[in-house]
């Protein structure tokens, strides 16, 4: 032996063999609680959060819409003379003060009541349920359209992007991303409606109709999540873990869907949970091509008209529905993610 | 003059030590394409054999081809690279050429690999059990149940404490200690013929280094074993024979006690002299002067020679891997007694 060999062996005598084979296990003696216990406590945190974003919400619109006009003088229409006005302001409790409005508005609205529809006298808060079975058709649609294409095209992309045809593939994608909602569903109004007459081209008649207006919420969005995806499954397929699953014989397909795709939908979650937000605050374009009964019209109808009882009651949901999604974010988050799961010592 | 093949066979046969052959390498090449011109070669003819029961050391500066031979062993060299030339053999049989289906039957089963980095080894999202299973069911034929208590017995026998409750759990929840011996337990856990550790210790801090190396050492001193490894004194502790390699290729082979006391390669030489000899620790490979050549400076002759004291104009024709003393050295003028 050298120098070299004895010099090497003091470190191995000081630990003898077989009683160091037992890792000390003070360097890392963490266990990740189970996941529901995650969630039940992110949950107690995001409702607090939910009502303070309602009341903050709900405040700052009040004001705002109190700055913008007068709906006395649009429910008095064209005709009113000033006498009417006061009529009008008297019956809606518009010649109080401001404060005094807005504290009737706080204490309403904590018992849910927005008040009747200045248009049509109906309950405000009842006109915005009335709308939501069709807008969240809309959304399920789209949603599922979007995920349904989306994780497939973003894991075959990304899984070999080096090959031509997924360059090409890529590309298009990129191209599709850069046109608007609207110029696709001009596109399809053209084609299946006008031209071949085969879809309904507005409102909501049934399945039929869900077709164009799904197709045009997707081809915008899924687009963005396909490169989201396609890059970070790329980036998963050269992490050293798919390596380590390829020396014990994992094929490609394991490689892919079981080891690099549930990284990979880590940094597209983000982007699929704003997506759905966008969605549930009413696709208002899109509502309004396809004379789409939603949520998204609703609310421009009633901003329009000065609709204030209308405009806080959707504007209200929808801030709800918003924080519902950031909050199913969180939970797919922790769902997919061990390392963001709170953790025990 | 013999070819590399031969030679290779012969110093084995030389060596004397008892023992099939189970993993026989011969004269591969790695080549990674290089658009027109012609390719990298990031290994140029690499040959030996591995013995049942040995351990054989693979030593050599970064860069030099350790990984991307323990790689090409399992047919896993990082795309576009793909060997071109030469055979292995395991057991007598080809895994070379094998079709895709065959070579992820060996893949795990049959060669088991450590790599280097234990923090980025194992998948992130995926459970500790959950890993180690996938490769059980795919090799054995066991049920989910039985896969679960494989995984748990190999966890348990390199050293995991309460490994049950590990295979719930996540590789982040784990040091790199602790991390660096699930990749141990599931390079075991289909009990292959030849394991490969990738400088399986080098990203760990000393005592959990020790801690690790024990594991071979207990765990694994039957087994037939590639250690590759910056650290010649890893290598002085642990292996049978070692392997030098310089610029992709096998410059020496031979036992530990034969080349560590008696270099014959001038790049053996270098090492070993570089190491300081009053360092308790165990002492890293030290570059010695000069940089090793890239693929480009290598046309033809002795890769060493830009940095080699004794290069001659012989040195401009390449040296074959021949028997000097028992052993195998890359070089026209080997160092030692019966030097030329
Ligand atoms: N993916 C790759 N593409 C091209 N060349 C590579 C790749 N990986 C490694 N190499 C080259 O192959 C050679 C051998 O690398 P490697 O086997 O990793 O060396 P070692 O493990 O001995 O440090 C090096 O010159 C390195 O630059
Ligand atoms: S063959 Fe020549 S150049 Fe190469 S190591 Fe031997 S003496 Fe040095
Ligand atoms: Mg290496």
């Amino acid at each position: 032996m050298t120098d070299l060999a004895k010099d090497a062996k003091p470190v191995a005598a000081a630990t003898p063999p077989g009683a160091t084979v037992r890792a000390s296990t003070a360097a890392a003696d963490v266990q990740t609680i189970p996941v529901w216990q995650n969630i039940s406590n992110v949950l107690g945190r995001r409702l607090i959060e939910l009502l303070v974003l309602l009341v903050f919400v709900s405040s700052t619109l009040f004001f705002l819409l109190r700055f913008t006009g007068d709906p006395a003088a649009v429910l008095a229409g064209e005709t009113g003379d000033q006498e009417q006005l006061e009529l009008i302001r008297k019956q809606y409790g518009l010649d109080k003060p401001l404060p005094v409005q807005y504290g009737i508005f706080l204490i309403k609205m904590v018992q849910l009541d927005f008040g009747k529809s200045f248009a049509n006298a109906q309950d405000a808060l009842g006109l915005v349920f009335e709308r939501l079975p069709t807008s969240f058709t809309l959304v399920l649609i789209a949603f599922t359209a979007n995920l349904c294409t989306s994780i497939p095209m973003g894991a075959w992309l990304g899984s070999r992007p080096d090959k031509t045809g997924r360059k090409l593939a890529s590309t298009f994608v990129f191209v599709a991303q850069g046109i608007p909602g609207y110029i696709t569903g001009l596109l399809l109004i053209q084609l299946f409606a006008v031209e071949l007459r085969w879809l309904p081209s507005i409102g909501n008649q049934g399945p039929q109709s869900w077709i164009m207006p799904a197709i045009t919420l997707a081809s915008f969005q899924a687009p963005q999540v396909i490169r989201v995806i396609s890059a970070n499954v790329a980036e998963a397929m050269r992490e050293d873990y798919i390596r380590t699953a390829r020396a014990n014989g994992a094929g490609f397909s394991t490689l892919l869907w079981r080891h690099a795709l549930k990284n990979a939908m880590l940094g597209a979650t983000a982007l699929i949970g704003a997506q759905v937000s966008f969605l549930l605050g009413g696709s208002v374009i899109t509502e309004v091509i396809f004379a789409w009964p939603g949520l998204g019209r609703l609310l421009v109808t009633s901003v329009q008209t000065l609709d204030f009882p209308v405009v806080q009651a959707a504007v209200f949901m929808i801030a709800v529905f918003v924080y519902l999604a950031i909050m199913i974010t969180d939970f797919v988050f922790l769902l997919i993610d061990p390392r963001l799961r709170r953790q025990r010592a | 003059m013999s070819s590399v093949k031969e030679s290779a066979r012969a110093a084995a046969s030389v060596a004397g030590k008892s023992g099939d052959t189970i993993l026989s390498v011969n004269d591969i090449v790695v080549e990674f394409p290089r658009g027109g011109k012609s390719g990298f070669r990031a290994i140029n003819g690499v040959s030996f054999d591995l013995r049942q029961g040995e351990t054989l050391g693979l030593v050599g500066e970064s860069g030099s081809g350790k990984s991307m031979t323990a790689l090409s062993l399992l047919s896993i060299v990082p795309l576009p690279g793909r060997i071109i030339q030469g055979s292995i053999s395991l057991r007598g049989e080809r895994i070379d050429n094998l079709p895709v289906n065959e070579l992820r039957k060996i893949r795990g089963k049959r060669i088991g690999m450590v790599f280097q980095d234990p923090m980025t080894g194992l998948n992130p999202v995926r459970s500790i059990g959950g890993q180690l299973t996938e490769s059980v069911l795919r090799h054995q034929n066991v049920t989910k149940a039985e896969a679960e208590e494989i995984a748990f017995k190999a966890l348990d026998d390199v050293g995991i404490p309460s490994a049950r409750d590990r295979l719930k759990g996540y590789p982040h929840e784990l040091s790199g200690g602790l991390r660096q011996r699930v990749m141990i337990a599931l390079a075991l856990i289909n009990h292959p013929d030849v394991i490969i550790a990738d400088e399986a210790t080098t990203s760990l801090d000393a005592t959990i280094q020790a801690q690790i190396l024990d594991v071979f050492r207990v765990r694994l001193s039957k087994a037939t074993l590639i250690m590759i490894t910056h650290d010649l004194g890893v290598a002085a502790e642990i292996c049978d024979r070692i392997a030098v390699m310089y610029a992709g290729r096998i410059v020496e082979l031979g036992t530990i006690s034969e080349v560590l006391t008696n270099p014959k390669h001038p790049y053996t030489v270098g090492l070993l002299s570089a190491v300081p000899r009053f360092d308790v620790r165990r002492p890293k490979l030290v570059p010695i002067p000069g940089t090793p050549p890239t693929a480009e400076d290598i046309v033809r002759g002795c890769p060493f020679a830009p940095r080699c004291r004794h290069a001659q104009s012989k040195c401009e024709e390449r040296p074959p891997l021949e028997i000097v003393d028992g052993r195998q050295v890359a070089c026209w003028f080997p160092r030692g007694s019966n030097a030329a």
